[in-house]
Order: C-alpha cells, then sequence, then structure tokens
C-alpha cells in the first residue's frame, strides 16, 4: 500500500492545464451559445432576401455600357427581359436606340402658356416607370409670384382648386441635358455621360449610388431610389429601352432622358404629348426648319441659372404682346396648310 | 466578479437575440402613403373637341349650320337679345358681334376681311384675321399643340387648331384642376403659411410628415 497515493479525479480536482472543469465548460458553452444566437438574429433579415435582390453572376459581371460589344448588349437587352417578366409579368419591348446622326435635341417651355396643371409630371412618372412609393418625379412644377423669379420662395406643392392662380406663374424644372453638365464631372465611376445627341444618361448597372451627382446638380433633377421603386403591375410602360425607362434597381439614380426610347425613334417626349397648353416644344436644333430652331432664333429665350455655366439645353421662352403687330401674316400660305391629317 | 461576468456575457448576448427578433422598436418609414393619380392626368386628349360634342352627336345634328338655316335664315344683325343658340357666352374682347367671324349668308363658313368664305375646316385663318403673331408663331410650331412624331419622316404628326384649345367664343385657355402634388422624399411637406413658406430642410423627416398630407 506503499504506492496508494490518491490519483486524480477526487473532491476536489485542482484545475489543471489538459482541461477546462465543467464549470467553466457550461458557463462559456453558454455564453458562445448566446452569442451565436444573437449572431444568428442580428442577421435574420436575410431570410427575406430573395435571389431577385442579389445581382446574378452575369449581372455582376457584366461591363460597362460603353465596353460592351452588341452580342453583350442583346445578352443585357435579355436578362432585363426575362427580369421584367419575372417581377411583373410584362413582356416588355426592351431596346437600345443609338443617337441619331445630326441630331441634338433641345427643349422649349412657353412660361407664358403653362398653367401648372402638372399633367406633365404624371405622365412623365407612367411613361418611365418611376417608382409610385415612395414617389420618383422628374418635373417639379414651381409656382412664382408673378413679377418675380424668387427660386427661394417658390412653391411646387400648391393645391388651389383651379389653376392658373391669377396672380402667379408657373415654372416646370427638369433635367436641362446640360452640354456642360456638373453631374457628369462628379461621377467617380464614370456611370453617367453625355451622349452625342445631347442626352445625358446613367448605366444604372454601373451605378454604386453615391448620389454625388444629385448634390452636383443645381436644378435637383436627378432622383435616388433609396428602395426598390414600387410599380403596379398593371402600370408597367413595356416600351423600355436600357439607357431610360427599364425598372431600376435599389439604390442607383435616375433622371429624365427626354424620353430617349421616344425620341430617338422620331417620336416626341411624354411630357409634351400631355401638355394640354402646348407650352411644350422639343425637337432637333440643328434641323433649320424645327420649331426648337424657330423659338430660339425669334422668340425670347432664357436659361435657368444661366450664371453657374452648365450651358443647359432646355431653354424658357416667352410669348412678347404687341412688339410685332405691324408685321403681316404671309398671305401666300393661306389655305395650304391643313389639308389632310391635321 | 468572475462568475458575474460569466453570468453577464451569456445574458446580454440572450437579451440581443431577442430584441433583435422581436423588434420592439418598429421601423418608421418616412415614405407616404401613395396618392393616386387620376386618369385624365395622364391623357393626352385635347381639352376641346369641337366638331364631337356628345350631346349634339347624339341628337343626330351634324354640325352642318345650314340644315337649318337654309329654311330659316338668321335676321340681320340687332341688339335684340337672341332667341336661339342662348348658351354661347360671346366673352371675346372687343370682338362682340356675330358676323365678324360667321359668315352672314354661308353658316357652313367662316367670313374673311373682304366678305369672302373660309371653310369650316380651316378656323386658324379665320383667327389669323386678328391674331397675326400668335399665327405666325402656330405656322412655324411655337405656339399650339403638335402631336406625334418630331421627325416627320418617321411618323405622322398632328398639329392642333386653335379651337381644339379655345373656345372661340370665350378664347382664354380655361383653367383646370391640378394633379396631385409632390409626395416626393427629399421633397419636403407644404409649409405653414406661418413660416413664410419656405423649406426647412431639417424638418423633412420629422414624424409627422406622413400625417400631414398635402390632400
Amino acid at each position: 500500500m506503499a504506492d496508494s497515493a490518491p490519483v486524480s479525479g477526487n473532491a476536489s480536482p485542482p484545475p489543471s492545464e489538459a482541461g477546462v472543469s465543467r464549470r467553466q465548460f457550461l458557463g462559456q458553452g453558454a455564453a458562445v451559445a448566446a452569442g451565436l444566437s444573437a449572431l444568428a438574429a442580428a442577421m435574420s433579415p436575410l431570410r427575406h432576401l430573395s435571389d431577385d435582390d442579389l445581382p446574378s453572376v452575369e449581372e455582376f459581371l457584366q461591363k460597362h455600357y460603353k465596353e460592351m460589344t452588341p452580342a453583350d448588349k442583346e445578352r443585357a437587352l435579355e436578362r432585363i427581359r426575362e427580369q421584367v417578366k419575372k417581377r411583373y409579368g410584362v413582356d416588355a419591348k426592351v431596346s437600345d436606340p443609338p443617337p441619331l446622326d445630326g441630331v441634338e435635341f433641345v427643349y422649349g417651355l412657353n412660361i407664358s402658356r403653362c398653367i401648372g396643371c402638372r399633367k406633365c409630371v404624371h405622365a412623365c412618372v407612367a411613361e418611365n416607370n418611376q417608382s409610385r412609393s415612395p414617389e420618383i418625379q422628374y418635373i417639379r412644377v414651381l409656382e412664382m409670384e408673378k413679377g418675380s423669379i424668387d427660386l427661394e420662395t417658390a412653391n411646387h406643392h400648391y393645391d388651389p382648386e383651379q389653376v392658373p392662380r391669377p396672380d402667379k406663374w408657373y415654372m416646370p424644372v427638369q433635367c436641362h441635358q446640360c452640354a456642360n453638365p456638373p453631374c457628369v464631372k462628379v461621377c467617380p465611376v464614370e456611370a453617367t455621360w453625355q451622349e452625342p445627341d445631347g442626352i445625358t444618361v446613367i448605366d444604372y448597372d454601373w451605378c454604386i449610388g453615391c448620389r454625388y451627382c444629385e448634390a452636383a446638380c443645381p436644378y435637383f433633377a436627378r432622383r435616388f431610389n433609396f428602395t426598390r421603386p414600387e410599380i403596379p403591375k398593371d402600370e408597367i410602360n413595356p416600351n423600355m429601352s436600357y439607357l431610360s425607362n427599364r425598372p431600376r434597381q435599389k439604390g442607383v439614380m435616375e433622371k429624365c432622358t427626354f424620353c430617349l426610347h421616344r425620341t430617338r425613334v422620331g417620336q416626341l417626349p411624354a411630357c409634351l404629348e400631355v401638355c394640354p397648353t402646348g407650352s411644350r416644344k422639343f425637337g432637333n436644333v440643328l434641323d433649320p426648319n424645327s420649331e426648337v430652331h424657330y423659338i430660339l432664333k425669334n422668340k425670347r429665350v432664357f436659361v435657368l441659372k444661366a450664371d453657374v455655366g452648365t450651358l443647359p439645353r432646355f431653354f424658357y421662352y416667352f410669348d412678347e404682346r404687341g412688339s410685332r403687330y405691324h408685321e403681316p401674316i404671309t398671305p401666300d400660305t393661306k389655305g395650304k396648310e391643313l389639308k389632310e391629317g391635321a | 466578479m468572475n462568475a458575474l461576468i460569466k453570468f453577464a456575457v451569456p445574458l446580454a448576448f440572450l437579451v440581443c437575440a431577442v430584441v433583435l427578433v422581436l423588434d420592439p422598436v418598429p421601423f418608421v418609414s418616412p415614405v407616404a402613403a401613395r396618392v393616386p393619380t387620376p386618369a385624365w392626368a395622364t391623357d393626352p386628349t385635347p381639352v376641346r373637341q369641337p366638331k364631337l360634342k356628345p350631346e349634339y352627336v347624339a341628337a343626330g345634328f351634324t354640325y352642318q349650320c345650314m340644315d337649318c338655316h337654309r329654311i330659316i335664315p338668321s335676321p340681320a344683325e340687332t341688339f335684340r337679345r337672341l332667341t336661339q343658340h342662348t348658351e354661347i357666352q360671346l366673352n371675346h374682347g372687343i370682338n362682340t358681334r356675330c358676323f365678324n367671324c360667321h359668315h352672314p349668308t354661308n353658316r357652313n363658313a367662316f367670313v374673311d376681311d373682304f366678305g369672302d368664305e373660309i371653310p369650316w375646316d380651316q378656323p386658324q385663318l379665320l383667327c389669323a384675321k386678328c391674331h397675326g403673331p400668335v399665327y405666325r408663331d402656330w405656322q412655324a410650331g411655337s405656339h399650339g399643340r403638335i402631336n406625334g412624331y418630331w421627325d416627320t419622316t418617321k411618323g405622322p404628326q398632328t398639329k392642333r387648331r386653335c379651337i381644339e384649345c379655345h373656345d372661340p367664343h370665350r378664347p382664354p385657355f380655361a383653367q383646370l384642376p391640378p394633379a396631385p402634388g409632390p409626395n416626393t422624399l427629399r421633397m419636403g411637406r407644404p409649409v405653414p403659411v406661418e413660416h413664410g413658406g419656405r423649406r426647412d430642410p431639417l424638418r423633412l423627416f420629422a414624424p409627422d410628415n406622413h400625417s400631414a398630407s398635402p390632400h
């Protein structure tokens, strides 16, 4: 019995280097389990992610619009078609009309005829598949006191029974498609650029959502998708194009593109089509027979915030009264116009 | 001390987990409820369709004035009150005479400065008698509505004529109710008059923003 020394494992074992005690194990294990459950709880919103929220591999590897080959573009358009079909159940016509040669688009807006009815705002939303909630609108109609042009006190929330109010005037503001666009200069990833026909466009798949361009724009013409745009399925406009009105994703900028999916195939923009007073004029300024050419040549024209040097392609004009009453109407046009189709 | 930490750390983690799962503080979205857009706000139809006034079409009229006036010639213009066409409220400035515009014998036509007829479907030539500068602007396209295609080689263009917007008897463009105003993030809400109507950026996301509706 000489070597009957007590072996380990008796009543109060000293903590050994080899292992942990049961108490320590239970305590630390509980802490780890609680920590893991807290981590799982914190990540639980990920359960609500669908594969719709994450970019597909193809989308992730997609190149910048300007670096895409025609085959790449066709694949991207096909992917957008599938996405639209999946999300909205609509067979969309997704195109990518190129800028036309010898065309530079210019907009004219007659502020002496605008009555501030805001039909252009809602026609634009319907045409360009903007989010309905939260609401995104490209056009803002400012109401100002007659005799002043004070944008600081201009009101875009006016809501009288009838417009125009007799002592007010109205000035719709949207993207001016500047020839010297500050929004393009500040973009850190070149996701926005000016096309040869003067339209500043955004590659929604390249935009990182930093919103520098929104801050740079002196006209507040750019809008940010804080959430996934919410568009009712029956209000989707199926005539889409890559650079204009295809449905945007969360976290990207968007803006007026002069409805390039319409205007690059010869149609007029949606805001112009709906204007009840004909205050809105659109066309190719390089064509000497166009309305906008006539307006720039003959009417009194100004641009908004000319002092910031953005060189807008959006011109406000007005009708002077009584200045040319001595000029005769050219008699040779009498009865010649509007024989048909008018 | 050691035991306290051993007890407190798992408890704190568990409390975190419970709070994160139950989410007792609801997220208050600054997004207001959607304001429905009325259908007329996106309707590009001109405000007037003078030839297609529904009650006349339903009554079988084809707007050939001479159908009646061939049988019942209207008297020469006098100051006595009209017995027919009393719904016409003539409010056209100093132009207060019917026969300034209507042809005295052929009611299907208008009259020009020389007493000749202007066809009824060319009303812009009648208006041009007085409104020369506007007529010139209309010809050039800077006045009036043009719909369809800007590039006429690619599609048709519709040039609206004077009376599709203006009532010739009351020519100023009629007032309309405005479509709903913006409810947009970062466009704020209407500011009470006592704040001078100025936009206060700090109020944009205040919780009362979505209870206050512009309508």
